[in-house]
């Protein structure tokens, strides 16, 4: 909503400041988002007289004039025809700057001096197209800046309306608050009576509501002998001014008076109305409908249309029709001013695209009682602007009287609310102010009993009766207090705290956390290899996307992750960590996906940065798999599992596997691997890339409630190392599951610490180095213990894998 | 036996301090004072003194031997410091060359963001809440006094899954799940991830907020201002100006859009603010009976405030971030900026 400073003091007589009403505007509730000096910048450009026009003597479309101002006369070389000697015009002095950086400066065009430029009115701003320069009118004083001799000078102020305040899409709405906050008096236009001798209008034409339900009350005036030509300068700068174009005097006063009081009329050209008459109704289903800006609509029965005799005329409180709009030679006109149902209006906003003035008043609640000032405003105007005639009396058909709300505000509620300590007479005060009537209850002393004026539609419970006392008391005014509430236990956040200390671990591991949109691209499976049955493809789908390619919700974090790669290593950031914990949404039976958080890191580049002291060896699936053991570890994981079953297609067949976890290993709670080359191709990457997705839940539940401290061995330790030789394909997960299962007593723990194959090893075998770490809790181990022990694992492992001691 | 004595003590004296090393010193010692040394040779022909005698020579024995000692040992001392000195005038290494870096990662701005402000509500006495993010249109809009067809659905463009599920265009879905949930006193915060059909250059199509409510007995207006207040200056400073005014929002009544004075340039006025001073960082108001009614509070009981806040944007104030589309690119050299 756009309002001006001069506007709003038609209404309501105060005293402040540009910045000082903006920020009293904002305080109020009715934000300012920007405020413009009309005519700023522009105070260069001043009122001159044409002393005489000749032709440039080098060019027959130039002109050369003596133009004087108050004090000096200068020489200007104009390109314009439509000025003459004697004129006054509209001087850019030189030294000034227009807006647009624009500076005048002295030059010679064709030989001749020109010290200034004279403009039209698009170069001030004041029209979008214009031809030729401004010639004003006479009697302005040379010399004046152009803006305040035209009375032009004025503030724009852009308010943005919360849509529960639909009274204040008006000058005379927002003047009201303005008065409320100055506490000067509001002054609504005056209408004055209209007297015709000729015919009534009954006689003539015929309102009737067949549908009371989305048109409770429909007026009309009739208006004869209008003349439609451009409106005067007057109007035209208005409404310019709040951001409107001017079309005709006619279109023009039903704007204003739009503008002016909020409420929107529609002109029809009273002899193109088939039967002229008016019908009300809703439409038929199919109808197609020609709006004045030449759109067809196809209607359909929840429509309300005005009609004539034949037809639809107009999308009732939408647009006006092209069959009955006004036109250069129409004389007659039927004025409308109705009051149509919020919701019919909004339906058919919606459907048909068209938002327009009207349609965004009528759908928030127009004022019933605005209804007849509007159109007596209007038809005041057009028969001072065009010397039409306007007949006595109006049809009001009103089938559906709406009466005013009465509330009940109490100050005990108000208070306790709010946290103020208002009397009766403040409420009574302060509501009073932007026009509410009140009386005092009869059933109590600590209320009133509030009639709420018919614009205020946000005005239904006693709530919203309170938020207008805090808000015209001022929310500044409200003291600040701290809470005074029981101390209550916290609710369960065991599984959001999981995923914070997750989150904790990986980022200590020197992974860096990204976020990836949600949405992804119903065909991003196609480039991970994925078969056309797995489930990721039939991802939940967005009825209204913005694009194909986040047109789904993922099901996977991968994708992402690999465009990301491929970004940073297309920035030449080639040795990443990353890592994004978010939710995946699986498809369900139902439509509505369930949500699982999943956790993927990925690996690739070089495994420390480039330095000195630092090692240049490229990251291998090792290190990503230490990453998640160090999870594991760190959350108490039941048995990790890692099962070589090439579990996904776009990870490489023999460098992948599943992760198993839980008492039994029996859950999976996630994949790891190196990425397929085909899919590296697909995403065009050109390095190696480890990757893991884990279902965080899963890992969750297989993961230790608590901590639990396990005694300390006071005894020292003895180890034993062994090479064993094994056949190639005999795994390290093997050779450690025999020695778990000799359930050596004392053994304290198994580190693999060397793996070796090649010369000095025979073919198809390797050597794995262990050291068995011995330690008893309650004594010294003697050096026969240890070795009977050791040699029981040893044993063991050559009867179940064949290993020989090296 | 005396002059022996004497003899000796002169010439170990001298050995010793003529030793420039510490096994030479340790040999001399030994040569002279050990088992098989001069002072126990001369001792041996103590049986052959008078009575009176040998308590005479015994003395100046233990003299001789008291004094080698500690002639060896400041001599020790001395050889040892002699030694260091040397050793450490050797030594050197460039202390300007870079150390090895344990590598650290970081957290995706957004989520620093939401530990800061969680922990800050934390300490006033607010647990988490979670929601999903596909969201049931009860949740969403009915529930929280937003009826289809009301105009104010426009406020927030919405993308739909089916005619009745969503993607949650806020969080305060969680607020209507922890009130059917739990019964009063109630304080929650709900992070979360968030949708709009909006995306240009300061408007992403996914960002995320943070929701917090409040329900018990008696609580005011005056208690959101207060609450909402400690947060702000918590996380943005005390000297920072507050300020509450009008707004709307159909969950809430009275509403208020919580403004804080530019953190940019200090209230002055500059882009960034556009020239007001002032930066919209939340919306906020007293929980609307209409929605108590949908979870069955009795709103003549109870009261409460609920408030809401763009995330990104209290990040983008925070860290000074000037474009929004940066934390969804992920590069490594935006997210490598975000210590812990």
């Amino acid at each position: 909503m756009i309002v001006t400073h001069k506007w709003l003091r038609e209404f309501v007589d105060f005293d402040l400041s540009a910045a000082e009403l903006s920020h009293r505007l904002t305080m109020a509730g009715l934000e300012v988002d920007s405020m413009e000096e009309i005519g700023a910048g522009f105070d260069s450009v001043v009122v001159a007289r044409l002393d005489s026009v000749e032709l440039h003597p080098q060019a027959n479309r130039l002109t050369i004039c003596q133009v004087c101002t108050d004090t000096e006369v200068v020489q200007v070389v104009c390109g314009a025809a439509n000025h003459k000697s004697g004129d006054l015009v509209a001087l850019a002095q030189v030294g000034s700057v227009l807006p647009g950086d624009f500076k005048i400066k002295k030059s010679k065009i064709r030989g001749m001096e020109s010290r200034g430029m004279l403009c039209s009115e698009k170069e001030l701003g004041l029209a979008e197209e214009s031809e030729g320069i401004l010639i004003l009118p006479a009697g302005l004083n040379l010399g004046t800046p152009i803006f305040e001799a035209l009375d032009l000078k004025d503030v724009r102020y852009e308010i943005g309306l919360t849509p529960n305040r639909a009274d204040c899409l008006s000058v005379l709405g927002v003047a009201r608050e303005v008065a409320a906050f100055t506490g000067e008096s509001l002054q609504t236009p005056q209408v004055p009576a209209f007297t015709s001798a000729s015919d009534g209008i009954e006689d003539l034409t015929s309102v009737s509501i067949e549908t009371t339900d989305g048109c409770p009350r429909y007026m009309a005036r009739l208006i004869r002998g209008v003349e439609v030509a451009p409106s005067p300068d007057w109007l035209v700068h208005r409404l310019e001014a709040v951001g409107m174009r001017s079309i005709n005097n006619i279109v023009d006063v039903t704007n204003y008076v739009l503008m002016e009081l909020g409420h929107p009329l529609h002109a029809f050209d009273f002899n193109r109305l088939a039967g002229k008459k008016i019908i009300v109704k809703r439409a038929s289903d199919g109808f197609n409908f020609t709006t004045l800006d030449g759109q067809v609509h196809e209607l359909c029965s929840e429509d309300v249309v005005v009609c004539d005799a034949d037809q639809p005329v107009a999308l009732a409180g939408v647009m006006g029709g092209e069959n009955s709009e006004v036109q250069d030679d129409t004389v007659d006109i039927l004025l409308e001013s109705a009051y149509f149902d919020p919701r019919s209006i909004r339906r058919t906003s919606k459907k048909t695209g068209i938002h327009s003035e009207a349609s965004h008043r009528f759908e928030r609640g127009a004022d019933m009682d605005m209804v007849p000032l509007a159109l007596d405003r209007a038809a005041d105007l057009i028969r001072q602007i065009t010397g039409a005639t306007v007949l006595e009396k109006a049809i009001d058909t009103y089938p559906r009287v709406v009466e005013k709300r009465e509330i009940t505000i109490t100050r005990t509620r108000t208070n306790a609310l709010l946290g103020l300590y208002l009397s009766l007479a403040d409420i009574d005060r302060l509501l009073n102010s932007i026009g509410l009537h009140t009386r005092p209850s009869v059933a109590s002393t600590d209320a009133l009993c509030v009639t709420v004026p018919l614009a205020r539609h946000d005005l239904e419970r006693e709530v919203d009766l309170i938020e207008e006392v805090a808000r015209l008391n001022g929310y500044d005014n409200v003291p600040v207090t701290m809470p005074v509430s029981r101390v209550v236990p916290p609710i369960d956040t065991r599984s959001i705290d999981f995923v914070t200390n997750l989150r904790d671990v990986v980022v200590s591991q020197g992974m860096r956390e990204i976020i990836n949109y949600s949405f992804e691209s119903s065909k991003v499976y196609d480039n991970l290899l994925l078969s056309p049955e797995d489930r990721r493809r039939n991802q939940v789908a967005l009825l209204n996307p913005l694009n194909e390619e986040q047109s789904v919700m993922r099901t996977s974090l991968v994708p992402a992750m690999l465009e990301t790669l491929g970004r940073n290593l297309a920035y030449k950031s080639s040795d990443l960590g990353l890592f994004e914990l978010r939710p995946v949404f699986m498809p369900q039976d139902g439509a509505q996906g369930e949500e699982r958080k999943h956790l993927c890191v990925a690996l690739t580049g070089k495994r420390e940065r480039l330095g000195w002291a630092h090692s240049a060896a490229d990251v291998d699936f090792y290190d990503l798999k230490g990453l998640l053991e160090v999870l594991f570890e760190q959350f108490g994981v039941e048995k990790p599992t890692f099962n070589p079953d090439a579990p996904e297609a776009y990870l490489h067949p023999g460098k992948s596997c599943s992760i198993f976890a839980g008492t039994c290993a029996q859950d999976k709670v996630g994949v790891i691997g190196e990425l397929h080359p085909q899919v590296l191709d697909n995403y065009s990457i050109d390095q190696p890339v480890y990757i893991a997705e884990l279902d965080v839940m899963a890992l969750f539940h297989c993961s230790a409630e608590s901590k639990r401290f396990e005694p300390i061995s006071r005894f020292p330790d003895s180890y034993r190392d062994s090479a064993f030789l094994v056949a190639e394909d005999v795994s390290a997960q093997q050779m450690l599951e025999v020695i778990d299962k000799v359930k050596v007593k004392y053994l304290e723990d198994v580190i693999l610490f060397d793996i070796y194959a090649g010369k000095g090893i025979p073919e198809g075998m390797k050597s794995l180095a262990l050291r068995m770490r011995y330690r008893s809790a309650d004594k010294t181990l003697a050096d026969e213990e240890v070795n009977a022990m050791h040699a029981k694992i040893v044993k063991a492992l050559h009867k179940n894998l064949g290993a020989e001691i090296r | 036996m005396e002059q022996q004595l004497e003899v000796m003590l002169r010439e170990a004296h001298q050995a010793m301090l003529d030793a420039d090393n510490e096994a030479d010193l340790q040999n001399i010692r030994v040569q002279y004072l050990g088992k098989k040394g001069r002072l126990t040779a001369i001792m041996k022909d103590m049986g052959k003194l008078s009575a009176e005698q040998r308590p005479i020579v015994g003395a100046i024995a233990n003299k001789v031997k008291d004094e080698l000692s500690e002639v060896f040992e400041t001599r020790m001392r001395a050889l040892k410091q002699q030694h260091m000195a040397k050793r450490l005038e050797q030594e050197r290494i460039d202390v300007t060359l870079p150390g090895r870096h344990q590598k650290i990662g970081t957290k995706h701005p957004v989520t620093l963001i939401t530990e800061e402000l969680v922990q800050i509500f934390s300490y006033l006495g607010f647990s988490v809440a979670e929601g999903p993010e596909i969201e049931e249109d009860f949740y969403n809009f009915e529930a929280l006094n937003l009826p289809k067809d009301h105009p104010a659905r426009d406020m927030q463009d919405t993308f739909y899954i089916s005619d009745n599920e969503v993607l949650r265009t806020h969080t305060s879905p969680v607020q209507i799940r922890s009130m059917l949930k739990h019964q009063p006193p109630l304080r929650i915060i709900a992070p979360g991830t968030v949708y709009r059909r909006d995306s240009d250059i300061t408007h992403s199509p996914m960002f995320h907020q943070i929701e917090g409510f409040m329900v018990d007995e008696n609580i005011t207006f005056g208690d959101l201002k207060g609450i909402l207040t400690a947060f702000i200056t918590e996380c943005f400073g005390k000297n920072v100006g507050v300020r509450f005014r009008p707004s709307f929002f159909p969950f809430t009544e009275p509403s208020a859009e919580v403004d804080m004075q530019c953190v940019i340039c200090g209230g002055n006025g500059c882009r960034v603010c556009k020239n007001s001073g002032w930066l919209e960082i939340l919306g906020s108001g007293m929980i609307d009976p209409e929605v108590f009614a949908s979870v069955n509070y009795s709103s003549e009981k109870y009261s409460g405030f609920a408030f809401g806040m763009g995330l990104e944007r209290i990040a983008m104030l925070k860290y000074g971030v000037n474009d929004l589309r940066l934390f969804f690119e992920n590069d490594v050299r935006f997210l490598r900026q975000f210590h812990a």
